[in-house]
């Protein structure tokens, strides 16, 4: 339970910080997504209930600080992308007895492709909504760059979240003996 | 524990689950319910509630940058005194025309402040944080309903029109900027009757995008350099803000598009104004 509440922090603390890191120039601005990371690494180490609490708050939170109301339209209504977060924490809630027995890899990639996932379909919400479907080289970027930087970082706050978990006394050990 | 007790176990663990599933689609149920008010007012709350943590993050992001732009490389400096060098020569060379502009202008200032030469009641506000999501380009400003800033009001510099307020609160807005795709401005073109909507692009472009100028006639065959004001059609914009420069024209199959360099630098917004309404 403490990690749980420390991960919900560690959500508003990086859904700030996020506000004030400069797109990636060479990567066609592309954004870096800190967030995701933490909530992926909290549906591999949470039991199913907290996972979708922690789904719920960092998809409230990205709903709610970015979407735009613009004028009587809402391009993308609230609760989306908490809907977005929870399937795929669910996903990566799955393959949760890899991630005990210390297999990151897995989680660490598909932290990755679930961070681009989230952007495509915010993307395709969007265009539908615009009335016209565009996919050039830019918008790969836009919806690819964040996915490889969130991979990239994955290990490192992996590593640093695991850390935090052993510092709690948070059992991944004594988790496997009741979901296995 | 032993077979009896793992299927107990399971058991409660799947009704646990369950229920914070039940839980959590109501509840998301509930949210995707809310109309366009309801989250603009959660929006607002949200945006307040983060506000302090906002204004620090601003404030240390710029001490950081002011630290990293102040460290040059030897090369830097070099390139830039060479630069000042021919600068120098070429202000020298006006200077001495720009003594009689000076006079009038001395005289002209005196006369006319910005804010009393200007038609409008502005608010200065300062910028907080910028373009923070893939698809939308926003900024947020330290001004809000304490300062009578509301929903869809014009924010502009004195170089020209930046964007609208959309979600407002009690002392930070977010500026939806010009360069977005869903930020329309009527605007007409100086020296021409010509008419049409700006609007920026989906993607690309970066911070500094050129922005569109649709729905022109056919025969409209603006040249580079011609300026785009605001029209005052549509209610948001006042009329007579400048929005960019036409760039290019070229004519589509329906109607002629101009490509537009926006008035203001949107990467290096700092100091800015709300249109508040008419003196």
């Amino acid at each position: 339970m403490i990690l749980f509440v420390i991960l919900l922090v560690l959500v508003v603390i990086a859904q700030v910080v996020e506000f004030f890191i400069p797109p990636v120039a060479w990567m066609f601005n592309a954004h870096v997504y800190i967030v995701p990371v933490i909530v992926f690494y909290g549906a591999a180490a949470l039991p199913f209930p907290l996972m979708l609490g922690l789904s719920f708050f960092a998809g409230f939170l990205l709903d709610i600080l970015t979407v735009q109301v613009i004028g009587a339209k809402v391009e993308i209504a609230l609760g989306w992308s908490i809907l977005l977060y929870a399937v795929l924490a669910a996903i990566m809630h799955g393959l949760r007895p890899l991630f005990i027995r210390g297999r990151w890899e897995a989680h660490c990639i598909l932290t990755g492709v679930c961070t681009s996932l989230i952007l495509l379909a915010q993307y395709l919400m969007i265009a539908f909504r615009r009335g016209s479907l565009v996919f050039n080289r830019e918008v790969w970027w836009q919806i690819g760059g964040p996915g490889l930087l969130a991979m990239l970082m994955a290990p490192l706050l992996f590593f640093i979240l695991h850390f935090i978990g052993r510092a709690t006394a948070y059992s991944y050990v004594v988790d496997r003996n009741r979901f296995e | 524990m032993g077979e009896g007790g793992l299927e107990a176990h399971a058991t409660t663990m799947n009704r646990t689950s369950v229920i914070a599933l039940v839980i959590f689609v109501a509840v998301v149920g509930y949210l995707v319910s809310f109309n366009t008010d309801a989250t603009r007012n959660l929006q607002a709350a949200v945006y307040q509630m983060l506000s302090p943590f906002l204004s620090t993050g601003s404030g240390l992001q710029k001490q950081i940058t002011s630290v990293r732009t102040g460290l040059k490389s030897l090369e830097d400096l070099e390139r830039e005194n060479q630069g000042l060098r021919v600068e120098n020569r070429a202000l020298r060379a006006t200077n001495q025309a720009l003594r009689d502009v000076e006079h009038e202008v001395n005289r002209l200032r005196g006369a006319l402040a910005y804010r009393e030469r200007s038609a409008f009641k502005l608010v200065p506000a300062e910028v907080v944080t910028r373009d923070s999501s893939t698809w939308w380009r926003t900024v947020t400003i330290n001004r809000g309903k304490d300062d009578k800033i509301e929903p869809d009001m014009p924010v502009v510099t004195d170089e020209g029109v930046i964007g609208k307020t959309t979600t407002v609160s009690k002392n930070i807005s977010v500026v939806l900027l010009v360069s977005d795709e869903n930020c329309k401005v009527a605007a007409s073109v100086e020296g021409t009757r010509e008419q049409g909507i700006v609007s920026g692009e989906r993607v690309g472009g970066g911070m500094t995008p050129a922005l569109n100028l649709n729905y022109l006639s056919k025969q409209a065959n603006l040249q580079p350099g011609q300026k785009a004001v605001t029209s005052g059609v549509g209610g948001v914009f006042p009329v007579g803000l400048s929005v960019g420069t036409v760039r290019n024209f070229k004519v589509r199959e329906l109607d002629g598009q101009a490509q537009l360099i926006p008035a203001v630098d949107l990467a290096k917004l700092e100091d800015v104004f709300v249109v508040t309404g008419r003196k």
